[in-house]
């Protein structure tokens, strides 16, 4: 008996798959986010992405309110890009409507929109920090810039998140007087931040052995995956909507299109380092341009009546391609409103992405989609 | 639905012409992309060609949307090109009775996740799509909230109820008091707004459940109007302009304060001690009251106040909306069918009125 007891020793160990449940509620989930993991010791081995838990029906509610009041559901859908989100209706609505927006505003326009960008990969890198273990560094200076935007965009908006500031034609007031000094500010507050969230990240040790070489895209993947925005462009693709389908006001300003080389998370961040500097060049050209005049298109009627059409009106969000699809029968309310988010089709593939990797990569690279789940559900 | 100028091919269409020689297609106009329909047998056909053919290439699927007309569901593709850099939306229709497409997630990684959503918002099943599962909603959800039959029915349903309790409470109070309600003249036009605006929907509704085109729905929606501004002017004018009722809370407050005001002002000249005042005012206050009830003028109110009804109408429209929640959050709690509910809260309404009634 004694002996038989000892053979299983000898014997090979039989291991079991165990499944690990990673949020709803998790601090590195960026939301609520729920990720059902199948893992092999350290190694996921099958990954289910769970979401709906921050669904609101956004698609559903613009469709009982009329063309102005749907602008609000769009800040509530990227929530660290409003302007940007905001921008993509407002155009969408302008296209079908034949509305012409005046060029204050659309200088207006971009210049936000820039700004808004920025504090979005700040907002990104500062996280990202945080998901790969530099608890808080990062954060820390990432937050000291994106504060002082956020006040600026306060100052003209009146809110701290859900601006609600473009309207059909143009926008809702007028900035303030010193706008242009103002701005001026920021892009130096920004210039200076990225230099030294530069020096905390490019070459930081933690940040090169945790990213460099981590989850690598192809560029069929990429492409077949339906990426877009940042992620996209880390596997070398050239893909920029304001360069490759320019809309607004883009097609005047020179700026470059920050390319990755294997799509692998280190790109993903570069990539979002060098696109807050390019944003910064855009804003300075916009405002050395900002012309005097009205912000609002003439005619505009208080009941705006979009004639029946269709289209699929899409912008270069900090995230990628955030799309709306708007349909109107004529009457003064969307008959359908469909929103493309970015990070929906950015995650869909994390399941391709994660397979194989640790669990702690598989937060890393979770990280690195920049997802927005208040986006991801709608 | 698009009644656009004669459309042209444009020069991707033109390609997907030469590529795709004998599929039948509509041309539809937007004003970014070039869109075609295609009937739903070509379809899958249609997309493989869009996919592999050389000149075509589209590699990208951008964005995938349902769309409910009521009769028939609509899926829409937007596909970009990264080899051509062109973009074509592509449409396929399916009957609602009958919502079955061909899935194009084999080709198009992207198209997975966009066609559970659409399938859980719009019951749309994708053939041979590998995992079908609720992405956004529960499971088991069993309605398909997109879809136009799917109002926001509880928002709807809440304020139906809420505004019905009110127009109860004011007939209600018509009948206890004897009197016509009350209607001053923007009331009126506010309430005459809405029934055109009720008569509107209906009528555009019923139009469109007919299949109407757009301007048979205009039509008979102008039809409609005339016909009720015609009844309108045809049934005797509501009384105008209702005197004002003698003297609303306010007033009334105003009236009692004074009172209070005057009364402790007079306690203390003549030198009362604080107990005494207190005595005072609250006589004074007695004496203005029986006052009013007794509609007799005098004293500091100049003007009478009318009998106080037991309940005003806003407390009374109140209380109805508390009983409707009550017995709304009763009948769930019971588990009860929406059916079921709606009668369980008009029974709960009913006897509420009894009650009031004796």
């Amino acid at each position: 008996m004694a002996r038989e007891t000892l053979i299983p020793i000898e014997r090979d160990l039989d291991t079991v798959d165990i499944n690990v449940n990673v949020g709803p509620q998790h601090p590195a989930t960026h939301g609520v986010f729920r990720m059902l993991l199948q893992v092999d010791g350290e190694v996921v081995v099958d990954l289910d992405p769970i979401i709906g838990y921050m669904h609101r029906g956004n698609e559903k509610l613009p469709e009982n309110c009329d063309f102005r009041q749907a602008i609000g559901y769009h800040d509530r859908t990227d929530y660290l890009a409003q302007f940007n989100t905001e921008h993509c209706f407002v155009m969408a609505v302008e296209k079908l409507g034949g509305i012409v927006p005046t060029e204050r505003a659309e200088h207006i326009r971009v210049i936000l929109t820039e700004l808004n960008r920025v504090t979005s990969h700040l907002m990104f890198v500062g996280a990202f920090g945080t998901d790969i273990g530099l608890f808080g560094t990062s954060f820390m200076y990432a937050f000291r810039d994106r504060e002082t935007i956020q006040g600026f965009f306060e100052e003209i908006t009146g809110e701290r998140m859900m601006y609600n500031y473009f309207r059909p034609g143009g926008v809702a007031w007028d900035v303030p007087e010193n706008f242009k000094e103002r701005c001026t500010e920021m892009v130096k507050v920004i210039r200076s931040g990225i230099k030294d969230l530069e020096g905390l990240m490019m070459g930081n040790e933690v940040v090169l052995a945790r990213c460099r070489g981590l989850s690598p895209t192809s560029r069929e993947q990429a492409i077949n995956w339906g990426l877009s925005g940042p992620m996209l462009r880390a596997c070398g693709i050239d893909h920029d909507i304001r360069r490759a389908e320019p809309y607004s006001i883009y097609d005047r300003f020179e700026f470059d299109i920050p390319v990755g080389v294997q799509g692998d998370v280190y790109d993903r961040l570069i990539v979002r380092l060098e696109e807050m500097k390019q944003s910064a060049r855009i804003v300075e050209q916009a405002l050395a341009a900002l012309p005097e005049g009205p912000i609002m298109a003439e005619g505009m009627k208080r009941i705006l009546r979009v004639p029946a059409g269709e289209i699929y009106m899409r912008v270069e969000s900090p995230r990628g391609e955030y799309g709306v699809y708007l349909v109107s029968t004529g009457t003064e309310k969307p008959y359908r409103h469909k929103v493309r988010g970015a990070s929906f089709c950015n995650i869909s593939p994390l399941r391709e992405m994660s397979i194989g990797h640790y669990v702690s990569d598989v937060i890393t690279i979770l990280g690195s989609t920049d997802i927005v789940l208040c986006e991801v559900d709608r | 639905m698009q009644e656009a100028p004669a459309p042209t091919p444009g020069p991707v269409i033109t390609l997907v012409q030469q590529a795709l020689p004998g599929v039948a297609f509509e041309i539809v106009m937007t004003p970014m992309d070039e869109c075609i329909v295609v009937r739903r047998d070509d379809f899958r056909r249609v997309m493989e060609t869009l996919f592999r053919d050389e000149r075509l290439k589209f590699d990208y699927l951008r964005c995938q949307s349902g769309v409910d007309y009521i009769t028939e569901l609509e899926s829409v593709y937007h596909l970009y090109s990264f080899t051509h850099k062109h973009s074509l939306a592509v449409k396929v229709r399916c009957p609602a009775g009958d919502t079955h497409i061909p899935t194009v997630s084999d080709m198009w990684a992207a198209a997975n996740w966009l066609e559970r959503e659409t399938h859980e918002m719009y019951g749309m099943v994708f053939d041979g799509h590998p995992d079908l599962r609720p992405l956004l909603l529960e499971e088991g959800l069993g309605y398909y909230p997109l879809l136009k039959s799917h109002p926001l029915a509880e928002i709807e349903e809440w304020q139906e109820d809420y505004l019905q309790a009110i127009e109860d409470a004011k007939t209600q109070m018509a009948a206890a008091t004897g009197t016509e309600p009350v209607m001053d003249e923007k009331a009126m036009k506010i309430q005459i707004a809405q029934q055109k605006a009720a008569i509107i929907k209906k009528t555009r509704d019923e139009a469109r459940a007919q299949g109407l085109s757009d301007v048979d729905q205009k039509a008979a929606v102008t039809a409609a109007l005339a016909k009720f501004e015609e009844e309108l002017a045809s049934q005797p004018q509501a009384g105008g302009v209702a005197a004002a009722p003698a003297m609303t809370k306010v007033e009334l407050a105003q009236a009692k304060a004074k009172v209070i005001t005057k009364a402790r002002a007079d306690a203390r000249a003549q030198g009362m001690s604080t107990e005494d005042e207190k005595k005072y005012v609250a006589e004074q206050l007695k004496e203005f009251s029986a006052k009013l009830e007794a509609g007799g003028g005098g004293g500091a109110p100049a003007a009478a106040a009318p009998a106080k009804p037991a309940m005003s109408r806003i407390e009374l429209a109140q209380a109805k909306a508390k009983l409707i929640t009550k017995a709304r959050a009763d009948a769930r709690a019971q588990g009860m069918s929406t059916e079921d509910e709606k009668k369980y809260v008009a029974e709960a309404l009913r006897k509420f009125s009894e009650e009031l009634g004796s």
